[in-house]
């Protein structure tokens, strides 16, 4: 089973601060675009049973409810689609309309995310979004009413730094089933990384961060920055986090398939001229699986089971890891029972630690 | 054929660095026919890439040029070599002494530097003939008849017959070569007496063993024959012998007055002695020719393998470094903070950092090197002495009665409009005045003693900033003196770390320790836990620094396109830390050991 990603490279305006791969586009997505997905998708060369369908971008709201169902049916037509398949639509809140998310309905898309960012005027504004917290509430009471499984992205370290609560009470006001929480990053070649003497300090952010997790405690802090109420948990993103299969289409999208990973050209004329054409593709080693493998999976509250890395891999976790994992305990980063390896509420905070640790 | 006695000249060039000693050589070779054109790399002498790179000659070594001249006669010109830097300067005596005359190359825009007056005055004491070039005419800023005035205001020589050249455009190399056949006395000798040459360099080839370049003084030497080397008391048979073109060309022999190299199965440089006389084995010499004395290394450090495991292969490069570098020293040392390592010693500090780059270039290995320093003579209250190199090793501050250190005596030449800025550098080093003596109107020398240690850390790039680039610097070792001196030990989380302790006099040891100590704050990155870093004198603890736990460090997304993107910057981040050296609980990147070489600015 593998999970399947299309990538929406367009938006109605760039946001500042994103550095995924995206232009700006007045009308709807054009359906040349389309095509070359519809394209890829029908030539793909693996053929696999696909558990989770991901629209992602990008802006995927700006496609048309008939551009959705012509992927939608190239994926039905190539593949074999489970029963249960999540089907997920990132969307921006001053798209969502009755009528849009009737449609989405229609096509078969059983799960929303919608962008909201901030309930807070100033900090929208400060992130470049063009809808205002009034849009983001009706956004979401939109889509509550026809999807039961939403959820929404919000950013947290962004000026004003203090309206980060309010956010956070609103949030749960409208009762998502999952919520992401991104500290903000000033990323190189986006227009805020002129921007990042805002940026907030290491306390700071370890408060707006514990804030989150406090606030939501309701939910299963299931990743780093995610969490989610049971049986809610994004089936697609856990694809990623257990390092299993995808595939990816559309301009900049990713694949991983029989330990190749390849990617897409991230210019949308080329993608389009070419669809399926790989602009590089690296076949990883095992070593390079395992290890990607154990940091992916250090990215989850459930971290491994010891036995399933032995299943997958064909050897124990050790001795291969073992100074690297007998480290991380004792730093207080893992934790270790019969069953798995798993991070602590500081193997969270600093993750990028464990990761060091384990590609030594 | 040998070439009869009389027309064989053996010459070298002195020069301050930069003042275009390379460039020239390559002009008289060119000039002569030795080297094709085409087969020209730049500057032909300077062999190894750490030479070209850094524009320095490390080794000396000795041309052979066949030269017509006016008179129509055929000469045997021998070019040796000398190194530039004063670090090497004991080099550019052993090729002195293989020689009859010099040619002094002085920069016309530069003029007299203080390596031009050290090397000049090394040439003197050798009783060479000295031919004055003044090169770099082509300059715009070129002043030549300041420069004849500074050759004999300064170091006393009559520039009167001063060549002039422009080595860069080939100007003058054909009236150098015609000076140095009717100035330079062909070498004195007897062809008949038994053999004695002597040794004045050496080099190790991974092919042929050790290539020993000799000046034949009596006698002859014939390929096949067996030699003594008269001071190691070795025998050998000479398997080859010749002249360099600058390529080694084979011959039967090497008379009197010549230079030329010999290969005799000699495994490692430390089988011979630079400076040793080789005779005849089977009709020796009955006395050997003067040598030169042994040179000490005045500089140490510890190295040690990032990774342990790596001792056994450091140890290995050190020993085929030493190949073909034997005036470096080392031996095997353990540190509580860096494990097992090596102790080694060297002539000076771009010495070691010659060493250190061609250890991690050429054997691939990541060192953590020890902050330099030299070696003090310690005289204990029970009337013990020795000396120690190594800070460390100090015994407690009870037991001491007198700590000695080396000193040195520096020639500064600067403009004298950075006079004052000199003087007050040297004073901060502790020099002691000697005196300053005015060349001209614009230039002076001043003459301080001070401490090799003051040296040893930044004083040369600290001189050089303050006179923007025109001073320069000379120094002989002049003995050890007592110092009031204390150890001063850097704490890591209230442990002492033995590989950052050091020397320091008393009365800049509390400055020293803040410097040292918010230094090491700097480099030290943060960690999981508080670090505390400490500078203590004895027991006394002079001051703290804290180095704030770290607080987050995640990304926050991490999906499909990101996961091996983020894994190889995991491992570039990773590459970075294996220059850390593990000391307790706490990472001590390699720059935290070389940030404290750079004590004096100002934090």
């Amino acid at each position: 089973m593998i999970g399947a990603y299309i990538h929406i490279p367009y938006c109605r305006t760039l946001c500042p601060y994103c550095d995924f791969c995206s232009v700006d586009i007045p009308g709807a997505v054009p359906s040349a675009y389309v095509q070359a997905v519809c394209q890829e998708i029908l030539t793909f060369r693996h053929s696999r049973a696909v558990a989770t369908i991901f629209f992602g971008g990008g802006t995927p709201s700006l496609v048309e409810e008939a551009g959705l169902r012509r992927i939608v049916d190239a994926l039905r037509h190539k593949f074999r689609i489970a029963e249960d398949c999540e089907i997920t639509i990132e969307a921006n809140p001053d798209d969502v309309t009755a009528a849009l998310v009737e449609g989405w309905k229609r096509v078969g898309i059983n799960r929303v995310s919608l962008g909201v960012q901030s309930f807070d005027d100033a900090t929208l504004r400060y992130l470049g979004r063009r809808h205002d917290a009034a849009t983001a509430v009706r956004a979401c009471g939109l889509v509550a009413d026809t999807f039961d499984n939403w959820g929404m992205d919000l950013i947290f370290g962004a000026q004003p730094v203090d309206a980060w609560p309010e956010t956070l009470e609103q949030c749960i006001a409208v009762q998502p089933k999952h919520v992401s929480a991104y500290g903000l990053t000033y990323e190189p070649e986006t227009p805020f990384a002129a921007r990042s003497h805002d940026a907030v300090d290491d306390e700071t952010w370890l408060g707006l961060y514990r804030q989150a997790a406090a606030r939501l405690a309701e939910y299963d802090h299931y990743e780093i920055s995610n969490y989610a109420m049971a049986g809610y948990h994004c089936r697609h993103n856990l694809i990623y986090w257990r390092n299993q299969e995808y595939a990816g289409f559309g301009a900049a999208a990713y694949s991983f398939i029989d330990s190749v990973r390849a990617r897409n050209p991230a210019d949308i004329e080329r993608y389009t001229a070419h669809p399926g054409l790989k602009e590089e593709s690296i076949c990883l080693t095992d070593r390079e699986i395992r290890v990607e493998t154990l940091i992916q999976h250090f990215r989850l509250r459930e971290g491994i089971e010891k036995a399933a890395f032995a299943r997958r891999f064909g050897c124990e976790i050790r001795p291969e890891f073992a100074a690297a994992l007998d480290g991380l305990i004792e730093r207080g980063l893992l934790w270790e029972d019969e069953e798995r390896i798993a991070p602590t509420a500081r193997g969270f905070e600093l993750n990028n630690e464990i990761g060091l640790a384990i590609v030594g | 054929m040998a070439t009869p006695i009389e027309r064989i000249r053996n010459f070298s060039i002195v020069a301050h660095i930069d003042h275009g000693k390379s460039t020239l050589a390559d002009r008289l070779l060119e000039l002569t026919g030795t080297v094709a054109l085409r087969e020209m790399k730049e500057q032909t002498l300077d062999t190894m890439d750490i030479e070209r790179e850094r524009g320095i000659t490390i080794k000396a070594v000795a041309v052979r040029m066949n030269y017509r001249a006016s008179d129509g006669q055929d000469y045997e010109l021998n070019l040796i070599d000398t190194p530039g830097h004063v670090d090497f300067s004991y080099e550019v005596s052993r090729s002195l002494a293989a020689c009859e005359g010099a040619l002094l190359l002085v920069d016309a825009a530069q003029g007299v530097e203080a390596q031009t007056l050290a090397n000049a005055y090394k040439a003197i004491e050798a009783n060479l003939e000295i031919i004055p070039v003044i090169n770099k005419i082509d300059l715009p800023s070129a002043d030549i008849e300041s420069a004849k005035r500074q050759i004999e205001d300064i170091i006393g020589l009559d520039a009167e017959g001063a060549i002039l050249t422009s080595a860069k455009e080939g100007r003058g190399a054909r009236e150098v070569l015609e000076a140095v056949v009717h100035r330079i006395p062909s070498p004195r000798g007897n062809r008949n007496a038994p053999l004695r040459a002597l040794i004045f360099d050496a080099i190790y080839n991974s092919y042929r063993g050790v290539i020993v370049f000799v000046r034949v003084v009596d006698g002859a030497m014939r390929a096949g024959s067996k030699v003594l080397m008269m001071s190691m008391n070795q025998k050998y048979e000479v398997d080859e012998l010749g002249v360099l073109t600058p390529g080694l060309t084979p011959g039967d022999s090497l008379e009197a007055g010549e230079v030329g190299y010999v290969i005799c199965n000699i495994k490692t440089l430390q089988s011979i002695k630079i400076g040793d006389t080789i005779t005849d084995a089977q009709n020796p010499a009955k006395t050997p020719l003067p040598g030169y004395k042994d040179v000490q290394p005045v500089v140490f450090c510890g190295m040690y393998p990032a990774v342990a495991t790596d001792f056994e292969e450091l140890r290995d490069a050190l020993e085929r470094l030493q190949l073909n570098d034997s005036a470096f020293v080392f031996q095997a040392d353990s540190s509580d903070a860096l494990g097992l390592g090596f102790r080694l010693g060297f002539l000076g500090l771009l010495h070691m950092e010659i060493v250190q780059e061609r250890l991690e270039r050429e054997f691939n290995l990541t060192l953590v090197s020890t902050m330099p320093n030299v070696a003090y003579h310690i005289i204990k209250v029970s009337g013990e002495e020795f000396i120690i190199e190594n800070a460390s090793k100090m015994p407690p501050p009870g037991e001491i009665e007198v700590i000695e250190e080396p000193y040195i005596e520096a020639d500064i030449l600067c403009p004298t409009e950075y006079l004052s800025a000199v003087i007050e550098l040297c004073k901060k080093k502790r020099g002691i005045h000697v005196r300053v003596d005015y060349i001209d109107s614009k230039r002076c020398m001043a003459v301080y003693q001070m401490p090799l240690a003051e040296i040893v850390l930044d004083f040369y790039d600290r001189l050089k900033t303050l006179t923007r680039g025109y001073g320069s610097l000379e120094y002989r070792i002049i003995g050890y003196r007592p110092g009031e001196l204390v150890k001063l030990d850097l704490l890591l989380n209230g442990e002492p770390v033995d590989a950052l302790s050091s020397i320091v006099h008393r009365d800049r040891a509390v400055m020293l320790g803040r410097r040292l100590a918010s230094r090491l704050r700097k480099a030290i990155p943060r960690q999981q836990f508080e670090v505390a870093i400490q500078a203590a004198i004895g027991s006394r603890i002079i001051v703290r620094e804290t180095i704030k736990p770290l607080r987050k460090n995640v990304t926050a997304k991490c999906y499909g396109g990101d996961i091996t993107r983020k894994r190889k910057l995991l491992e570039k981040q990773k590459e970075g830390k294996r220059r850390m050296k593990q000391i307790g609980l706490v990472e001590v990147p390699q720059e935290a050991f070389m940030a404290l070489l750079r004590v004096d600015e100002d934090d």
